[in-house]
């Protein structure tokens, strides 16, 4: 069945270029950095220069005097309400008012007739700090005596969380096999290309408009209104295009988005802020530094019984979504395979470093790279191949995990068998050169998570009468391709062309609402919502036209812009000629709206039970890489991977989509790492934080991507997640692989060559002494 | 203090007269001056390669160029001349069909240097194409399908050069 | 914090001849005028407010510094001026000067190479710059210019402490000058960086190989260093450990511990001295090895 519907697809299925992509190849598409309006000024950002300390005073009338200037405010202009993502962790403050907590925080903001002037005046302002003792790592800051970040938060524990499936200790004492290892995971950036950006104006009438690139502009809007203290109908947001986001930042309101609105309302101009490099690479949202500790029990042949995990995540100085990145880790640390017990611990801990919260694949990242490293050891232990050990333990379709994950589909074994055979993994496992090796690494994701508040999408399509479908919904396109895909959803259903169908960007003021882009749910969630807003707007339209055409409403079909009469083809009308007769006979708007997830059943994040998830994406992958042994370079010569987005709605986008995310997670694990010394990051900038480069790749031939496909029956027409299940397998992967070229085992990321290097002479040492 | 400068600059086969400032570098005077926002602003330092542009035919990063010593060369962006540019356009067309855009915002800056790749060598093998490409990052991509794209543009162009050739010949 | 700003003001003078740059130069020190080549470092020095001057010298007019002429005695002339682009397409250096050519191949990347300068990679006297070992295996000499007249010295000379060169106030590069290379001779410079390109060098080797007639013994051995020391060097003593021998395993083992022990390789959170030492070992040996084959695959061509 799902076969059959898939070669009636008329739209989806096909490999279809994004819709905005030759205005974007065109350099015609506005980021907000291109946003120019008349009497513009520019705002600059004055930032914390100490790791923590306490503000006396700061005198501003230097820098307001200076020529060009024409407003500088601090946290007093605000009314000193904070806000944040989860109710219990509202500690962020548009700017700091008595104290920074680390190097970066935003202190002042100017606005100037210029960058330059703006820039100057930054130099102008006299800040005088009380410097205060500072902590930078976990370890240190949860001690007796150490600084306190935050008053509400003793030893300083920004979130804690603690789960337990099954009966752990019963079955570690059947186990026949217990090892316990631990992984330290790094801070890595988001590295989107475009910097945050935004212009505010706060009108006379007392109505605040911010232009931003925003993945989530819902969350942007409340969190406004929160640090604002006003009413969140006094303000409007409007997405910009959006130059990548990989989450972060472009997730919630920043310190820059309520500085350009309030020096907008002291000056009544328009004011720009756009962030620097540098800035990017030194404000908060970085991936979650984490020390895992994993404790797995086996039976004999390789079936866990057990998983204990304790982890330690270095959360920098605010929460952001930090309380919900460690209770991910735990809910996600069995996926993709079946672990009948299970427990967590884990504490996230404020230090004096950049905040840290969500990037592509969030904390599963993490846990993918402790996990399927500890999978392999295991496998060696025990004689058993790595991928019949992750066969062994697959979580396979139907099953329910003990945390209560309820998996419809889930290819997990099928993956596993697809990259065998594009990697010709049993032709080359063991059989490699010296130095040259390949690992494999498993993953899986959610395709959207089920939250505490708001967590329902929807989308509402109104028909034009030249028989184009408006289309709107809450959630934005970031060049992952939601409005093709919407566009392409909406098409299907109305049996019109994608090109017919225009996706509007999210403007508060006009879209529906919506929590935002994150957590592969878009296309999932608002998928649906598109799809019974099309639905409804059919059903409307064949009511009338059935009405005209003698019909029963029943018989209707919408194909290539009419409504045809499946019983007699002959008799067909067109879709356009409908919708006039509706609206200028009838005076009826046709409209639909579709909603999904409004009345779903809820998680308990205190015992972490629950179906996170409407559906589930496991993934893997395989690498190989050419290791030197007298530099410990990692040539990285292929990567073959394979993942169940269940029915690929655009398999364009879906190729894009896992890609893009395993390069993302090479660079992750062999390149990027946001270095800080006493809080101070040394490498703010893309000289030093090293992303992939083209030339870092497998060769086009070596570097393939399969997609098994289901039909999931939660996902709009099958669908299920792309954007980053994809890239958590990767880092395994690569560990393995590094391991089976070389001997050299990395528990520490990243993987640099010289911990490679010096890991060699240590093996070489140990074949020394044991003789020859 | 200094005097602003008057300057003639030729972009896309256009001549503007400005008044600019010596410290303003090319990137700033294309976008702030001359409005044209098409050729990006990013990391700052020739890392990104967003800011690429053609001086005389060749791609340099406008974010690392004085735009006083842009004066009298030929400057062109991926805004192209007002009657249209065929390379870019096939070029342009290459990156949409094949699925090289995403976000977009390396683009611009990937297109601009492809146009200058495809002039110098109009039939590049994929490893010259990686090592044309290292001054630009894309982040959403991996890069595979902007490899394929220029690939492909470079099929299209002597497809199209190959069809013009008989008849231009004789 | 910022570590990138806006350029700073400064007035802007474009000189047309040499004699024009000496005459804007003479008689100013560094923190009033700053001569800007390709200014792909420069500009960012400037916006580091690393250097801000009152005055930027712009080259890019000064036609006569842009040029590579092979002079009648066979050595290869360069003008300061020259871009990476143009050493990369000029025939005189694919043909003769292999190691040049893959030095400069391994910059940045095209739009980098296509407005950088030569003079601009030697004068800016980074440790880490790549082409400076090249030309030194390569016994390259330069000309500095100034009103007071034009003196030339081998490049070696030129560094005498990090970041600094030996070249006054007043005198600019002007130009580089490489003698012919013996015919059965070949280098190589191995750049040892993160990724797989526009990386900064994390230790950067070249070696320079001449053979005797026999085509069996080192008749010469040139070794020199980026980021070896606070300064581009040549490891001198190294250098002469195989001079009259064969190239055996022990041999290169010698060179390869005795151009360790003359180089100082820094600890940053870029890399570890301890790990850089263990590149220069490695590199020294296999950059050796590769000009060595190229030194013996070339013997007998003609020159
Ligand atoms: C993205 C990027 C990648 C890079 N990659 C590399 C790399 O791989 N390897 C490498 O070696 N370098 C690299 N660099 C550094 C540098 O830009 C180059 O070394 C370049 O060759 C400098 O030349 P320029 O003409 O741009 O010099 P400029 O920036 O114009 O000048 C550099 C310095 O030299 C002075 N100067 C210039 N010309 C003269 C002269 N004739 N006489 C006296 N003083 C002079 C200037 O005043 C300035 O202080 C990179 C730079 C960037 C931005």
């Amino acid at each position: 069945m799902n076969e059959q519907i898939r070669r009636e697809f008329q739209v989806l299925g096909k490999p279809t270029p994004k819709k905005d992509a030759p205005l974007k190849a065109a350099g015609r598409a506005e980021f907000a950095d291109d946003i120019n309006m008349p009497g513009m000024l520019h705002g600059k950002l004055l930032r914390s220069p100490h790791p923590h300390a306490r503000i006396v005073s700061i005198d501003t009338s230097r820098a307001a005097a200076l020529p060009g200037v024409r407003a500088v405010i601090t946290g007093k202009d605000f009314p000193g309400v904070r806000y944040g993502n989860l109710p219990r962790t509202r500690d962020y403050l548009p700017l700091a008012i008595d104290t920074v907590r680390y190097i970066g925080e935003e202190v002042a903001a100017v606005a100037a007739i210029d960058e330059d002037t703006a820039e100057e005046a930054l130099d102008l302002l006299q800040v005088e700090y009380e410097l205060l003792p500072a902590v930078f790592e976990p370890e240190e800051a949860m001690k007796p005596g150490a600084p306190q970040l935050h008053a509400p938060a003793p030893g300083n524990i920004s979130a804690h969380t603690e789960s337990q499936f099954g009966d752990v200790a019963a079955a570690f004492a059947e186990a026949d096999y217990v090892r316990e290892d631990v992984f330290e995971t790094h801070a890595v950036k988001q590295g989107m290309l475009e910097p945050h950006a935004c212009v505010g104006v706060w009108d006379s009438f007392g109505k605040a408009t911010l232009w931003s690139c925003k993945m989530s502009p819902y969350t942007v809007w409340r969190q406004l209104a929160m640090g604002l203290d006003i009413k969140p109908s006094d303000i409007r947001v409007v997405q910009t295009y959006v130059g990548g986001g990989f989450s972060g930042g472009k997730q919630e309101a920043m310190p820059m988005d309520f500085c350009a609105l309030m020096l907008s309302k002291k000056t009544g101009r328009p004011v720009k802020f756009v962030h620097t490099m540098e800035e990017v690479l030194t404000i908060g949202h970085m991936r979650h530094p984490m020390k895992i500790w994993l404790r797995t029990g086996t039976t004999k042949d390789g079936r866990i019984l057990a998983q204990h995990c304790k982890l330690l995540a270095n959360g920098g100085a605010y929460s952001s979504i930090g309380g919900f990145s460690i209770f991910l880790a735990g809910a996600m640390l069995n996926l993709p395979y079946r672990v009948p017990n299970m427990k967590f611990e884990s504490d996230r801990v404020y230090t004096n470093n950049g905040f840290c919260g969500a990037l592509r694949g969030h904390t599963v990242v993490q846990m993918c790279f402790a996990r399927d490293s500890q999978l392999e050891r295991i496998a060696e232990d025990l004689g058993i191949d790595p991928l019949e050990i992750r066969r062994r333990n697959a979580l396979h379709d139907g099953d329910v995990t003990p945390n209560g994950f309820r998996i419809n589909t889930f290819a997990f074994d099928e993956c596993i068998t697809r990259v065998a055979e594009m990697s010709g993994w049993y032709s080359k496992r063991g059989k490699l050169p010296k130095y040259r090796g390949i690992g494999f690494g498993c993953g899986a994701h959610l395709s959207g998570a089920r939250l505490m508040g708001h967590s329902a999408s929807a989308a509402e399509i109104r028909m034009l009468e030249d028989g184009t479908v408006h289309l709107t919904t809450g959630s934005t396109d970031v060049g992952q391709g939601v409005e093709t895909v919407m566009s392409m959803i909406a098409a299907e259903v109305l049996g019109v062309e994608v090109d017919d169908v225009n996706y509007l960007k999210v403007d508060s003021a006009a879209t529906p609402l919506d929590p935002g882009t994150f957590g592969s749910r878009v296309t999932l969630f608002t998928g649906n919502a598109v799809k019974q807003a099309a639905e409804e707007v059919c059903r409307q339209l064949a009511e009338i036209a059935g009405e005209r055409m003698g019909v029963d409403q029943q018989d209707l079909v919408f194909r290539k812009r009419e409504i045809i009469n499946r019983k007699d083809e002959r008799q067909r009308v067109s879709l356009k000629e409908i919708v006039r007769w509706a609206m200028f006979q009838q005076g009826r708007v046709i409209t639909g709206r579709g909603t999904y997830g409004a009345s779903e059943e809820k998680i308990d994040f205190q015992t972490g039970q629950g179906n996170l998830s409407p559906a589930y994406n496991p993934t893997a992958c395989a690498v190989e890489v050419e290791v030197d042994p007298e530099t410990g370079f990692v040539d990285v010569v292929g990567l073959w991977g394979a993942d169940d987005s269940g029915t690929p709605l655009n398999p364009m986008a879906v190729r894009g989509q896992v890609i893009g995310a395993a390069v993302m997670s090479i660079g992750h694990a062999l390149y990027e790492n946001l270095i800080r010394v006493d809080g101070k990051v040394m490498n703010p900038s893309f000289r030093d934080y090293k992303m992939p480069q083209a030339t870092d790749l497998p060769k086009l031939a070596d570097f393939q991507h399969a997609n098994v496909i289901t039909w999931e029956p939660e996902g709009p027409f099958g669908a299920k997640e792309a954007g980053q299940g994809a890239g958590t397998g990767v880092i395994a992967a690569l560990a393995n692989a590094i391991y089976d070229a070389t001997g050299v085992r990395l528990t520490r990321l990243p993987m640099t060559p010289e911990s490679i290097l010096f890991g060699l002479k240590g093996v070489q040492q140990q074949k020394g002494n044991r003789g020859p | 203090m200094i005097d602003l400068i008057p300057v003639s600059l030729r972009v896309n086969g256009v001549r503007y007269d400005i008044d600019i400032r010596p410290w303003r570098t090319l990137l700033e005077v294309l976008r702030e001056s001359l409005g044209m926002t098409g050729t990006k602003r990013s990391c700052g330092e020739g890392q990104c390669g967003t800011c690429t542009v053609l001086i005389d035919g060749k791609a340099v990063n406008s974010c690392l160029y004085l735009a006083v010593e842009a004066q009298g060369k030929e400057i062109a962006t991926i805004e192209g001349p007002p009657a249209g540019d065929p390379a870019l356009q096939q070029i342009q067309r290459s990156f949409v069909s094949k699925g090289a855009v995403q976000c977009g915002f390396c683009t611009p800056g990937m297109v601009v240097a492809t146009k200058a790749l495809l002039a110098d060598n109009p039939a590049p093998s994929e490893d010259e194409i990686r090592e044309a490409l290292v001054g630009h990052l894309c982040r959403c991509t991996g890069y595979v399908q902007i490899v394929e794209a220029i690939q492909d543009a470079a099929r299209g162009m002597q497809d199209a050069a190959s069809q013009m050739a008989p008849k231009g010949s004789d | 914090m910022t570590y990138l700003k806006r350029l700073p003001k400064f007035e802007y003078v474009s000189p047309r001849s040499l004699d024009e740059v000496c005459g804007l130069i003479a008689g100013t020190s560094d923190d009033e005028v700053m001569l800007l080549a390709g200014g792909t470092d420069a500009i960012l020095q400037m916006r580091r407010r690393e250097r801000v001057p009152r005055r930027v010298i712009g080259l890019k007019g000064v036609a006569e510094l842009e040029f590579v002429r092979e002079r009648a005695d066979g050595s290869l002339a360069i003008g300061a001026m020259t871009a990476l682009h143009t050493l990369l397409s000029a025939p005189a250096v694919s043909q003769r000067y292999d190691l040049l050519r893959e030095t400069t191949a391994q910059i940045g990347g095209p739009e980098l190479r296509n407005v950088a300068t030569i003079g601009g990679n030697i004068a800016g006297a980074l440790p880490c710059a790549d082409l400076p070992p090249a030309l030194m295996t390569l016994g390259a000499r330069i000309r500095l210019s100034s009103q007071r007249g034009d003196r030339w010295l081998p490049l070696d000379e030129f560094f005498p402490e990090f970041g600094r060169t030996v070249a006054e106030d007043d005198e600019l590069v002007a130009e580089i000058s490489l003698p012919r290379p013996a015919s059965n001779s070949g280098g190589t410079y191995l750049k040892f960086h993160d990724r797989h390109s526009m990386d900064m060098t994390v230790v950067g080797v070249s070696a320079f190989v001449v053979l005797d007639d026999d085509g069996r013994t080192f008749r010469d051995l040139k070794l020199a260093y980026a980021n070896g020391a606070p300064t581009v060097f040549r490891a001198r003593r190294a250098e002469t450990v195989l001079r009259g021998h064969a190239l055996t395993d022990e041999g290169l083992e010698a060179v390869a511990e005795t151009a360790c022990a003359e180089s100082s390789p820094r600890t940053s959170w870029r890399a570890n001295g301890e790990y850089r030492l263990e590149l220069i070992r490695a590199l020294t040996k296999r950059a050796i090895r590769l000009a060595w084959g190229k030194a013996s695959s070339r013997k007998g061509t003609k020159p």
